[in-house]
């Protein structure tokens, strides 16, 4: 690099941090913006696992056997016992009011039936429209049964004079374990908030960049050689990785997510994703030509955004062409790399294909930028 | 009445004139909605990829992982032999999930003694994670089941007494008002209006900002009094009033009775809950506008009230678990009602009466918000030197 290429970089350098600084509009989405929804989307998921979700356990038996069940559930820390009845019918209307989510139908003939060893049903009814409150309802009332159906049988073993420790043995042959791995509580925040972290990061950076670059297409100063195009970017990155540093190193932390922390290929990927951002944002800020059009145009898509990036919603759900559409957009690899080095510790090598793809999304949108530049009007 | 019409033909004029303001209110939101749509079409995620660790190499433990790849949700990708490699396969996300089939899994079934299978999950990758834990489970349970029931039956029981003294007290689960666990009636009616909700409290904010922006507001609203101001403001937004609303409606018709989906409750309350909403958007937007003066706050409050709107809405993570500040800000938002609202109708199948308090109360805040906007308009033509803010 010769000193003129040098000395024309960093003019674009720092005529951009200036640019930035002096943008009140620029510097709140810039800086303001990702600082203030770090607080504000984990305030929504405080206690991050669903507990005490009101039902009601209908109790048509009256025997000490529908009362066992009922201790269990009372017991049950998922869900809150809000009332016992006799009605169906009352519970039904409850669950419409939306006093309770769900309730456990203990029909009458629930105690003769265990007695003769008939099969006794019992029914678990839970709101389907809900479903985080729903699982939560038929776990936490399943258990109940389903300790107190055990109990029942070991007992029966016993009477026909199997060890209490061999009748619990082979009560079921196969049993299941299931281990939560990299978010071990399954919280809901540690689950959603390190991914739409990644989609913060990337809406605001791209609005920022967006509008300083439309503004100087009005100001008719956006025309520049591509090494001062390239200061202009590397002065982009600097608000990009202090958000990024201030959401991986300390928000992370402060809320406890999970951070397997793999810090060097995070920087290596953050470095990157930033990169492949500020590029499309320049796109975008050409296109535009008008700094208040780049929030308008923006704005809606973050909601498609979310369920493109893979986490909330499976891409193998997706359709086939979208599932590489998906891929022009920085935040699907940016998500997939982010949450495997974060909260997973994955080596860089396992993320190559995301950073792969971020990479040739920077060559992309920055060689489009320099390409239509000289397209906007002239000072 | 002219000052509604005048308004109404000038902001025709304007959206004929911006290629840009006309698709941000009618085919911008129209493909959005048709992203939508086409993004949940496959309806329920299959075939999400599972590894599996045998160290049995039995009969039965190969029974097994032909069980789990013959369920729809799951797909055995790969054998591992290796913990190690096992685990990068987790930790990379190769696969969402590990079964591990114990040494001596089929002799130990054989002999009555216990044996666990286990699956480790990522669940950093929650949705994934909650449909493989449950088909998981299933396909295991299946098996101990059977295994349980052909052992009783060999001793002598019958097939119907051991499966009773198998598991004395047997659950029936149901899950009301979705039964079939469809993915797209759950996602698809409630992401339609949340995008439509952006959309037009962005075309609201856009609409009274861009007069500001451009020093037009004296041109727009002359020297009238503060109701000819209301009136022009209405005319003003019936044009995006109508063309997001006839979206909306048009959308929701189509992913239900357009599919022959059987709503239990009342489609045309869900429609005239929505025209309301994009009505209380619009006006939200023109009122924030007018009162800070500048299209680009007006566009930043738009994006913090109403971007994360469906995340807190209720639907994906409950607002009873919130805490009681967030739950205030999430009860406060109109996305929060409305969605409350469909979902009776869509779903519950409540009678009409029961949702009738959010439309009355929508109307009300629509018409306190244009209120709002009048009275901040009518400030803000007095004083021309507030105009051009950028």
């Amino acid at each position: 690099m010769t000193l003129h290429h040098s000395r024309t970089l960093r003019t674009g350098f720092v005529a951009t941090l200036r640019d930035v600084v002096r943008d009140k509009g620029v510097l709140m989405l810039l800086f303001a913006a990702p600082l203030f929804y770090a607080f504000f989307y984990p305030w929504f998921f405080g206690p991050e696992v669903v507990t005490r979700v009101p039902v009601a356990v209908i109790d048509q038996d009256h025997s000490a056997l529908s009362r066992t069940i009922q201790r269990l559930a009372l017991a049950n820390p998922r869900i809150e016992v809000k009332a016992v009845a006799s009605d169906e019918r009352a519970a039904q209307a409850a669950m419409s009011r939306g006093e309770i989510e769900g309730y456990l139908l203990l029909p009458d003939t629930l105690k003769a039936n265990v007695a003769r060893g008939m099969p006794a049903l019992v029914t678990i009814v839970s709101n389907g429209a809900y479903p985080i409150i729903s699982k939560a309802v038929q776990y936490g009332l399943a258990e109940a049964v389903g300790a107190a159906s055990a109990g029942i049988e070991i007992r029966q073993r016993e009477a026909k004079g199997q060890s209490p420790r061999q009748a619990s043995e082979t009560r079921t042959p196969v049993d299941f374990q299931a281990i939560a791995l990299f978010n071990a509580t399954e919280g809901y925040g540690s689950f959603i908030v390190p991914a739409v972290a990644l989609l913060i990061m990337h809406q605001t950076l791209l609005m920022g960049v967006g509008m300083l670059v439309a503004t100087w297409v009005e100001q008719r100063a956006v025309q520049a050689s591509p090494m001062v195009w390239i200061g202009r970017w590397l002065a982009f990155l600097v608000p990009g990785l202090v958000s990024g540093l201030f959401y991986f190193g300390w928000i992370f932390w402060l809320y406890g997510y999970p951070r397997a922390g793999n810090v060097a290929g995070s920087l290596v990927f953050l470095v990157l994703y930033l990169s492949a951002i500020v590029t499309l944002g320049s796109l975008v800020g050409l296109w535009c030509r008008d700094r208040e059009r780049v929030l308008q145009v923006i704005l809606f898509s973050t909601l498609p955004l979310v369920f493109l990036a893979g986490f909330s919603w499976p891409s193998e759900a997706l359709p086939t062409a979208l599932q590489y559409l998906r891929w022009l957009i920085p935040t699907t690899a940016g998500v997939q790399a982010a949450l495997r080095l974060n909260q997973m510790g994955a080596p860089l090598q396992s993320v190559m294909p995301y950073l792969g793809c971020l990479f040739v999304l920077t060559l992309l949108a920055g060689s489009l930028v320099l390409k239509f530049e000289g397209k906007s009007p002239r000072a | 009445m002219h000052h509604f019409f005048d308004s109404a033909r000038r902001e025709a004029r304007r959206l004929g004139q911006s290629p840009w303001d006309l698709a941000m209110v009618t085919w911008v939101p129209l493909l959005a909605v048709v992203l939508v749509v086409w993004m949940f079409s496959s309806a329920i995620p299959r075939n999400l990829p599972v590894g599996v660790v045998d160290e049995d190499h039995s009969g039965l433990s190969r029974q097994l992982v032909r069980m789990l790849d013959a369920s729809p949700g799951i797909q055995v990708v790969d054998e591992f032999d290796s913990e190690s490699s096992a685990q990068n396969a987790l930790r990379s996300v190769r696969v969402y999930a590990m079964v591990n089939i114990p040494r001596d899994f089929e002799r130990d079934i054989k002999r009555g003694v216990k044996t666990e299978v286990t699956l480790r999950h990522n669940a950093q990758f929650a949705t994934h994670s909650s449909l493989l834990q449950r088909d998981v489970r299933t396909v295991v349970g299946t098996l101990a089941a059977g295994i349980e029931v052909s052992a009783r039956t060999k001793r002598g029981e019958s097939p119907q007494q051991a499966k009773t003294s198998f598991n004395p007290i047997q659950t029936q689960s149901i899950a009301l008002f979705n039964g079939s666990g469809n993915y797209e009636k759950y996602l698809t009616a409630a992401v339609i209006p949340a995008i439509l909700h952006i959309l037009a409290m962005t075309a609201g904010a856009w609409a009274v900002g861009r007069e500001l922006r451009d020093k037009t507001l004296g041109q727009w609203l002359g020297h009238e009094g503060g109701r000819s101001v209301a009136v022009a403001l209405l005319g003003k937004l019936a044009i995006p009033w109508m063309t997001l609303t006839g979206i909306g409606t048009g959308a929701l018709w189509f992913i239900t009775a357009g599919r022959g989906w059987d709503i239990p409750g009342h489609l045309a309350w869900i429609c005239l809950a929505l025209a309301l909403l994009m009505a209380l958007s619009l006006a939200a937007g023109a009122a924030v506008a007018a009162l800070t003066k500048s299209l680009r706050t007006a566009l930043s409050v738009t994006g913090l009230l109403t971007a994360p709107a469906f995340a807190f809405s209720g639907m994906s993570f409950p607002l009873s678990a919130m805490p009681d500040s967030a739950r205030l800000w999430a009860t406060s938002m109109p996305f929060t009602h409305y969605i409350r609202l469909q979902t009776e109708q869509l779903l519950m199948g409540l009678p009409a009466r029961a949702s009738a308090a959010t439309p009355v109360a929508f109307l009300l805040a629509t018409l306190g918000l244009l209120a709002l906007a009048a009275w901040g308009l009518v400030q803000a033509r007095n004083k021309p030197s507030t105009w051009g803010a950028r």
